[in-house]
């Protein structure tokens, strides 16, 4: 029983970190959630764990149970990986704002630029044909 | 014309001059090199833009198109600073832009050709050709190959997110998804001892593809 409460503690602190996680990967989020559910289910329910276990070639529902946790870590493992790479992409944008200003092409302007140019290329031509940077 | 360079104060020089001697305006990214890369090309005449540290070439790029877009540029090229690519095939490819009314011209050695290429090399092009073509359904002849001209258009339409090498995967997916179009054009790569040094690895093809998958499931 105590086992029990533990785990289900453990696979119920998942299920906010999955629906966090949706909100920037769309795959993983229900992932980490509907793994997170069928451990709880298993964990309460053994019976059923040994029954699907066998069903599948392993031989205890306990390590059914034992994967599927194992299978969370690597997902959670997984959004970390993706979020830190986010972290990244946002660094690398600052310091490439950064530079763009040190260099005289700031950001904002740059943004205004590319919105009359975007219009430019709505109302069709390309601009004057002569050779820029 | 866009040169993303990192340690390339041997090399940049000579492809900055050959390109002043053609007539082009030059931007050079430099990506936090440490061998003094961004004096080399204040010296040859480049206006130079420095990131603060090693952010990778495709950020490189990314800035170096904002900046050439916000310099109100009609045409962006981008080409190697290892000296691999012959700046004087550049003209063909602003002329492809022209003739074919296309908004991207992008090198393709597999049309042109190359001089001592690996046999490793050519196979992982092969691979990454193949690739490129089941994940962007673009029929390119040539991936990962830095020698490219576009219109403002085009260049407006490009916003990379992958910083490092997977960019060159990650554009041709973009110019797929603008619907603009584009065309080939034959150039030839020299591969030397530099350039193999500072050029990439085979391992480096797995990392390119963690790359793309994390952007994938990322929304």
């Amino acid at each position: 029983m105590i086992a029990q409460l533990f785990l289900s503690l453990l696979l119920l602190a998942m299920l906010p970190y999955g629906l966090v996680a949706a909100r920037r990967t769309p795959f993983l989020g229900p992932t980490i959630g509907l793994a997170a559910v069928t451990g709880l289910y298993f964990v309460w329910w053994p019976q059923d764990a040994n029954k699907l276990a066998h069903l599948v070639g392993i031989g205890r529902g306990a390590d059914l149970v034992l994967y599927l946790w194992v299978l969370l870590s690597m997902l959670v493992a997984l959004n970390l990986h993706i979020r830190l790479k986010a972290q990244a992409e946002l660094t690398t944008k600052l310091a490439r704002a950064l530079a763009l200003l040190e260099s005289g092409v700031g950001s904002e302007g740059q943004e205004s630029e590319k919105q009359k140019m975007r219009g430019r290329a709505h109302s069709g031509g390309a601009g004057d044909p002569t050779r820029g940077l | 014309m866009v040169l993303a360079a990192y340690n390339e104060a041997v090399t940049l020089p000579i492809v900055a001059d050959r390109l002043r001697s053609l007539g082009y305006g030059i931007v050079c990214i430099d990506d936090g090199s440490t061998d003094g890369t961004a004096i080399a090309a204040r010296r040859s005449g480049c206006e130079v833009v420095v990131h603060p540290f090693n952010l990778g070439q495709g950020a490189a790029l990314q800035t170096g198109l904002e900046y050439a877009l916000g310099r109100d540029a009609d045409y962006v090229c981008t080409l190697d600073s290892d000296g691999q690519h012959d700046p004087g095939e550049l003209p063909r490819l602003l002329e492809a832009l022209d003739r074919n009314g296309a908004d991207f011209a992008l090198g393709s050695r597999f049309l042109g050709g190359t001089i001592d290429m690996p046999r490793p090399r050519g196979l992982l092009l092969s691979a990454a050709i193949m690739f490129t073509r089941l994940t962007t359904g673009l029929r390119v002849t040539d991936t990962h190959n830095g020698m490219r001209a576009m219109t403002q258009r085009g260049a407006a339409s490009i916003h990379l997110l992958q910083e490092r090498m997977a960019h060159a995967s990650e554009i041709l997916a973009q110019i797929r998804r603008s619907d603009l179009p584009m065309v080939e054009v034959p150039v030839t790569i020299a591969y030397t001892a530099y350039s193999l040094a500072k050029g990439q690895r085979a391992s480096s093809a797995f990392r390119v593809l963690g790359d793309l998958a994390a952007g994938m499931l990322r929304r």
